[in-house]
């Protein structure tokens, strides 16, 4: 009886291993009603948009259903990817392409459906889009995604916070590092160590978009052209090492990862925060949190600064959101997914004007008088002619969390950029190494 | 003859046990047992979390290069995670364990009930607190303009000083043991609570007879045979606090350097979900296993307590 008991118990406890040993499987009954999981992150004036959309969208396919989730942009990230390690991905979802290019690379995503997305063929979709925007998500000849947003960074500025230090907007604005540095000193207003107004603050921890391209400004980069080098021209990255150094706590104390998030103060206009970097969208989180500010019109928005020896000429890293559709899908779903996927985005118009201020990167949309009308469209539109693409590979959110480590040591640990920048060579080469 | 009869009896019973048991022992093995043996599997292969090819059979691998000593120079090494992981556990669970004792012999002794409930409870509210929650409150204290700052400063007459609740890396652990300690001390103090209750008010009546003061009550009668119950809330506490993850997430996530905060659990979701190396994520795991299981062995052996009888 009690070897029987025993052998039981045992079978009990192996039974999911049994059961699980493959990773649980789903089928789709192909003449059962479509169902599209369309997982994405929020923004509530996209999401009041996409309702309306999606809504209009079911009714000219009744037999598709689509069912949106959203979750914060931070933990859309890590939802995904752990469902599709579970093999239970959504069918159609978007992150940032820092985030989404591995998902390509290791064949979890389907290529483009053309037809079922409204375009005649791979060429059409290209002469759609501006030159070189599919190129981040093309991969070994076929086009894995479409762009649902490219957003870049420039400088937001309060004019009301400027004229308040003594300072006229228009003329004293940062144009260079070291002139941010200069002019947050005089905005700063300190109750002994303690920021009470803050001149500007980084965008932390997004290292990848805004502190790469300052070392490459002072002739640094990231990754050799090709590929296989770690960290490429050590004075540029000690440079702005020491630049950020400067910055935080234990150097001219302007700014810190611990003090709240810039750009959420700034939309408040409480005289507690002069610039914040932020992409064309705060426009409408702006209008939305603060309307009397917005139309106030005491905000401008300004290039992101370069250093004064600068080699190159680069703004803040743009990044892409681009909709994907998993390859386990049912071919049926994924087929509905694309058709979702082209559907959505040929409202262009739309998401820039009442869908977050998204811009959506087709000729159509650059050449339009709405974008052009938009206010500040054009700092936006000329620094994205002098950036480029957000570093993106298979591993390249493990290199911002590398980035961040060697950022923050300097600021807050009191490691000295020199000894930062072995420990970020050594990890980062390991990462591109093991890729 | 008599022998079978007995069987047939222990057979029935257990039969009836083995269907109560069942259920609980689906559970147990669907989200305890098949985790942990499949993390046991996972620790031995290069599994990354999106590969869909087969993953690399890598032996002990993943375990050499956790222990590899080349890395420990490294502040995000797994060698720093165990560091970070005992300091944590060491300054959060002993106080932990000792003023919770105190404030529920204090709240037991408390005459009015009205009063009693009201400390049980704020006590255990934060432990009800979602963690979004918790993080709010804990950041608006440790802003540098926030309470944190503003409180030590007016107590310490230091205006304008800021303490760098989560910069220094000293202050940055203080900080993750006092959000702990908050979060979790009113659930021990209940446990406590609830062994006080268990010893019989007529000892305590015999030992004021007996012309015992308070003091001699609690060290001769109270501690005593509240033992069983320590045993539990120490091992409770221990296995928590090794356990920590959403205090230093929390933090990190606030801007925090992670380095002095990397704690296992830290280092696992990091590893696991951010780098997606679920190999090398699951042999954490395996270590943090054996560790918890090695000290709440070598606590039971230690504070082996015989059984207490009134």
């Amino acid at each position: 009886m009690k070897k029987m008991c025993v052998l039981a118990l045992i079978a009990v406890l192996l039974l999911p291993t049994l059961l699980f040993a493959q990773g649980a499987k789903e089928t789709v009954d192909e003449n059962a009603p479509v169902t599209v999981q369309y997982w994405t992150h929020e923004d509530p004036a996209r999401t009041s948009l996409e309702t309306e959309l999606i809504a209009q969208f079911m009714a000219d396919n009744p037999n598709i259903t689509v069912v949106r989730t959203t979750q914060s942009s931070s933990k859309q990230i890590e939802l995904v990817q752990t469902a599709f390690a579970a093999n239970q991905g959504p069918d159609m979802f978007n992150l940032p392409i820092e985030n989404q290019y591995a998902y390509i690379t290791n064949y979890r995503v389907a290529p483009v459906d053309y037809k079922a997305a409204g375009y005649a063929s791979k060429q059409d979709l290209l002469d759609k889009y501006v030159d070189g925007v599919l190129d981040t998500v093309t991969f070994e000849g076929e086009v894995y995604g479409l762009p649902l947003e490219l957003t870049n960074w420039c400088i937001y500025l309060n004019k009301n916070v400027f004229r308040d230090a003594g300072l006229d907007p228009e003329k004293d604005y940062p144009k260079t590092w070291e002139e941010m540095a200069d002019i947050s000193e005089k905005l700063a207003i300190r109750d002994g160590d303690i920021l009470i107004r803050r001149g500007f603050d980084f965008r932390y921890p997004y290292y990848l978009t805004f502190f790469v391209p300052m070392v490459e400004q002072l002739g640094g980069d990231l990754i050799s052209s090709d590929g296989k080098q770690a960290i490429v021209g050590d004075d540029a990255w000690i440079k702005a090492l020491t630049f950020m150094q400067e910055w935080g706590p234990s150097g001219r104390n302007l700014g810190s990862p611990t003090y709240k998030n810039a750009r959420k103060l700034f939309d408040m206009d409480n005289n507690d925060m002069a610039m914040a970097h932020s992409g064309l969208y705060q426009e409408g989180r702006i209008a939305e949190d603060n309307p009397a500010f917005f139309e106030s019109k005491e905000w401008m928005v300004i290039p992101f600064p370069v250093f004064e020896n600068a080699v190159r000429d680069v703004a803040a890293n743009y990044y892409g959101h681009f909709f994907m559709v998993n390859a386990d899908s049912d071919p049926a779903v994924q087929k509905a997914a694309w058709k979702l996927a082209g559907f959505l985005l040929s409202h262009g118009v739309d998401y820039l004007t009442r869908g977050g201020n998204l811009i959506q990167p087709t000729k159509a949309l650059f050449a339009s008088d709405t974008l052009k009308n938009m206010p500040y469209s054009d700092v936006f539109i000329n620094d994205m002619a002098r950036a480029h693409m957000i570093y993106y590979g298979q591993n390249s959110a493990e290199i911002q969390t590398q980035l961040r480590y060697a950022v923050e040591s300097v600021m807050l640990s009191g490691v000295s950029p020199e000894k930062a920048l072995a420990t970020l060579r050594s990890a980062v080469q390991e990462i591109i190494d093991e890729q | 003859m008599a022998r079978r009869e007995y069987r047939g009896i222990e057979k029935k019973q257990a039969r009836w046990g083995f269907a109560f048991v069942i259920p609980s022992m689906l559970f147990f093995s669907l989200f305890s047992f098949y985790p942990i043996i499949n993390a046991f599997y996972t620790s031995f292969f290069d599994k990354r979390a999106l590969s869909k090819a087969p993953p690399k059979f890598l032996g002990l691998g993943n375990y050499i290069r956790l222990f590899d000593p080349a890395r420990a120079a490294s502040e995000l090494s797994f060698l720093n995670s165990l560091r970070a992981t005992l300091v944590f556990t060491l300054g959060t669970f002993i106080p932990l364990l000792i003023l919770s004792l105190l404030v529920a012999v204090f709240i037991s002794n408390l005459g009015n009930n009205k009063a009693k409930k009201f400390f049980q409870i704020a006590y255990y509210s934060p432990a009800i607190l979602s963690s979004v929650v918790a993080a709010t409150i804990w950041m608006i204290i440790f802003d540098p303009r926030g309470l944190g700052n503003q409180w030590v400063n007016f107590l310490m007459h230091t205006p304008g000083i800021d303490h760098k609740w989560l910069v220094d890396p000293v202050m940055e652990q203080v900080s993750t043991m006092v959000i702990y300690f908050w979060k979790y001390i009113g659930y021990f103090v209940i446990l406590f609570i609830t062994g006080l209750a268990t010893i019989p008010p007529t000892l305590y009546e015999a030992a004021t007879i007996d012309g015992a003061n308070k003091n001699q009550t609690f060290w001769r009668i109270t501690l005593p045979l509240l033992k069983p119950t320590v045993v539990l809330v120490s091992v409770m506490a221990m296995l928590q606090c090794l356990k920590t993850f959403s205090t230093q997430y929390m933090l990190y996530t606030n801007g925090a350097p992670r380095a002095p905060i990397n704690v296992i659990t830290f280092n696992i979701y990091v590893t696991g979900i951010q780098q997606q190396y679920l190999g090398r994520a699951s042999a954490m795991s395996v270590v943090l296993f054996v560790l918890m299981l090695v000290l709440t062995l070598l606590q039971f052996k230690t504070t082996n307590s015989e059984q207490t009888e009134y």
